[in-house]
């Protein structure tokens, strides 16, 4: 079949050659790698003969990398090599729970919020500004207090829950703006609850901006634990994770044994840095518009 | 008319800050009384593993530790409003003195640090837009991200390890040289590392602010106006986006003064230089709370007064923020 018409005098132009994006491009690949690697290590390897990562060999402390200690061992005599795989473990749960435990206390926080009439909502925005202001290192002593014995679930816990605030706002924003859709009042004239409405209704219309923020959880709370930990407030030594690991690094500094301080932190700043980086490509995927400046 | 209106709108302000710091004490003061400890150990020492109940009893009468907390609190609170915040159980002196001989360091540590942030981001963040998408951009932007994954006290470590351990260039402790007090130069070279630290462990996360809030403002269509005016590249930026980005950059920053704050004081704790952190830490960890009262207090105070003034900040420059809808002007 012929067409009817022709177009004439016009030289159609090429289209403007698309340089087609591979498949791994703007994919964090090598975070995403190396962060797998890590995880399958503290996995596995502790399941396939390393030492007793708290076991003390008092006759050999500090002893420095070689061959019978891969990365050493550190002040009370322990092998690093181990400890890594078996502390990567605890931190890396202490993480991933304390930012879950987070963002549940954010989704529900935040909806009630956004869902409650101004003067309810005013009051609970206060309060957690209030929250925000009390000195964190407080509340986790006191909180620590309540639950006893420091142990991982329980620093999980204390950091989960001084660690919603943020979240929360963000939340609430959101609710505030969707919460007179046409939709949402639909569902509730057909007598949807108000947990129904958060979860098929809200929580799809919120989570991608929360997604960033909750991996970004993820990373402060192993920072918050290897800092308290370090400084000794946080879980004990006889608890391996990278931050106690580290918190016998001041004798460490003495004698000049940096594999104590560096290998364990090495370990701690190339899951953050992978972390952020996965964390930052959920993020980065917004059209951007031409710069008018050039 | 007006004045009124600022009189009520003030007035509402302070009444909110009281209040936030009243509610602050309060939970401060229950959560520290209801931890773990024993506040009679700062007070008497090793002294107090060899007291007998009886003697206990009284000391902790003396002390006044032995009420509800409730009356403690009120007690405390009635002292407070005169001005007297009690004795520090540690130094056995006026918990204020304890303070000030502190505050002067932290004042310089934090007041520097914040300052040089304040500065640097303006300035990295200004590069990287001017350069976006460039070498020297994705160059700072890979530095900062890095730089902003490390945990600060890590990074002290690491400083003291390459700095004084390896190096012996800097002092890793301390705020001056036994006897050396008042040379400026000791102290400056006190302060390099745990400075550095403040700096670098807050910097990125500004400058990025700063870095994108300009880079939105570039795509707005007032450029291609200017522009079209013939304005220079840079007297656009200069002159109409980035006096654009202020009010938020200051918002921002007033925002940021309890995190540098926080910051400093785990530098403080890791570098063991005399001021407010370390002192905090020594005082909720040996239950020392009345100084630890005044800290929180102090603290909590900054944290709020700063909040209040973002909030003000944006409310004076974008009407959007505003509570009510602005008036009609009177004629």
């Amino acid at each position: 079949m012929k067409e009817r018409f022709e177009i004439v005098g016009i030289r159609p132009l090429p289209d403007p050659p698309v340089r087609k994006r591979k498949w791994h491009e703007g994919k964090p690949l090598l975070s995403a790698g190396v962060l797998a690697l890590i995880v399958l290590g503290c996995l596995l390897l502790p399941l396939m003969g390393t030492r007793d990562p708290s076991y003390m060999d008092l006759t050999r402390c500090s002893v420095p990398p070689g061959k019978a200690f891969l990365f050493g061992t550190d002040a009370m005599g322990r092998d690093v090599f181990s400890m890594i795989w078996y502390g990567g473990r605890l931190s890396l749960f202490i993480g991933v729970a304390a930012a879950l435990l987070s963002a549940a206390i954010a989704i529900l926080f935040g909806a009630a919020s956004g869902c409650a009439p101004a003067w309810l909502d005013g009051l609970l925005m206060r309060l957690t500004e209030i929250l925000l202001s009390v000195p964190n290192l407080l509340v986790v002593v006191l909180l620590q207090a309540v639950l006893g014995k420091a142990s991982p679930l329980s620093i999980a816990l204390v950091i989960g829950v001084t660690s919603w605030t943020g979240m929360a706002k963000i939340v609430r924003t959101e609710v505030r703006q969707i919460r007179a859709s046409e939709y949402v009042l639909a569902s509730r004239c057909m007598g949807g609850g108000f947990f129904h409405i958060l979860w098929r209704h809200l929580t799809p219309n919120f989570v991608s901006s929360i997604m960033f923020m909750a991996v970004m959880n993820v990373r402060s709370a192993i920072v918050a634990e290897s800092t308290l930990s370090f400084m000794g407030i946080g879980l004990p030594v006889e608890v391996v994770t990278w931050g106690s690991m580290l918190s016998l690094s001041e004798k460490a500094l003495l004698s000049g044994a940096w594999w104590i301080i560096l290998i364990p932190g090495g370990f701690l700043v190339a899951a953050l840095l992978c972390i952020t980086s996965l964390g930052s490509c959920l993020r980065r995927n917004i059209n951007r518009r031409e710069n008018n400046l050039y | 008319m007006t004045a009124r209106k600022q009189i009520i709108y003030w007035g509402k302000k302070a009444l909110l800050f009281v209040l936030s710091v009243l509610v602050l004490s309060l939970a401060a003061f229950y959560v520290s009384r209801l931890a773990p400890g024993d506040p009679l150990v700062s007070y008497y020492g090793t002294r107090v593993e060899k007291m007998s109940p009886a003697e206990r009893a009284w000391a902790e009468e003396r002390l006044g530790l032995n009420e509800p907390i409730s009356v403690q609190y009120v007690r405390w609170l009635a002292r407070t409003l005169q001005g007297d915040f009690g004795i520090s159980y540690k130094y056995k002196m006026d918990v204020t003195e304890v303070i000030a001989g502190r505050i002067g360091n932290t004042l310089l540590l934090g007041g520097a640090g914040f300052l040089l942030i304040f500065a640097l981001s303006m300035l990295l963040g200004v590069l990287c837009a001017w350069y976006e998408d460039r070498p020297l951009d994705r160059l700072l932007c890979r530095v900062g991200t890095v730089s902003s994954c490390i945990p600060e006290f890590w990074l002290s470590l690491v400083f003291i390890l390459v700095f004084s351990v390896t190096l012996r260039w800097l002092p890793s402790s301390g705020a001056y040289s036994v006897g050396r007090g008042d040379d400026w130069l000791d102290r400056l070279a006190h302060l390099v590392l745990p400075l550095s630290i403040v700096v670098l462990s807050h910097l990125w996360y500004y400058a990025y602010m700063v870095r994108n809030r300009i880079l939105e403002e570039v795509r707005a269509d007032y450029v291609l106006l200017a522009k079209a005016k013939g304005l220079t590249k840079r007297s656009v930026m200069f002159r109409h986006c980035l006096r654009n980005t202020i009010p938020s950059y200051l918002s921002i920053m007033a925002i940021s003064v309890p995190h540098v704050l926080g910051g400093t004081y785990i530098v403080e704790t890791v570098f063991s230089y005399p001021g407010l952190g370390t002192l905090s830490y020594e005082s909720a960890r040996y239950k020392d709370y009345n100084l630890l009262m005044l800290l929180c207090l102090m603290s909590g105070a900054l944290v709020i007064l700063c909040s209040m003034a973002a909030q003000i900040i944006n409310e004076r420059i974008d009407p959007r923020v505003r509570p009510q809808a602005p008036e009609v002007t009177e004629r």
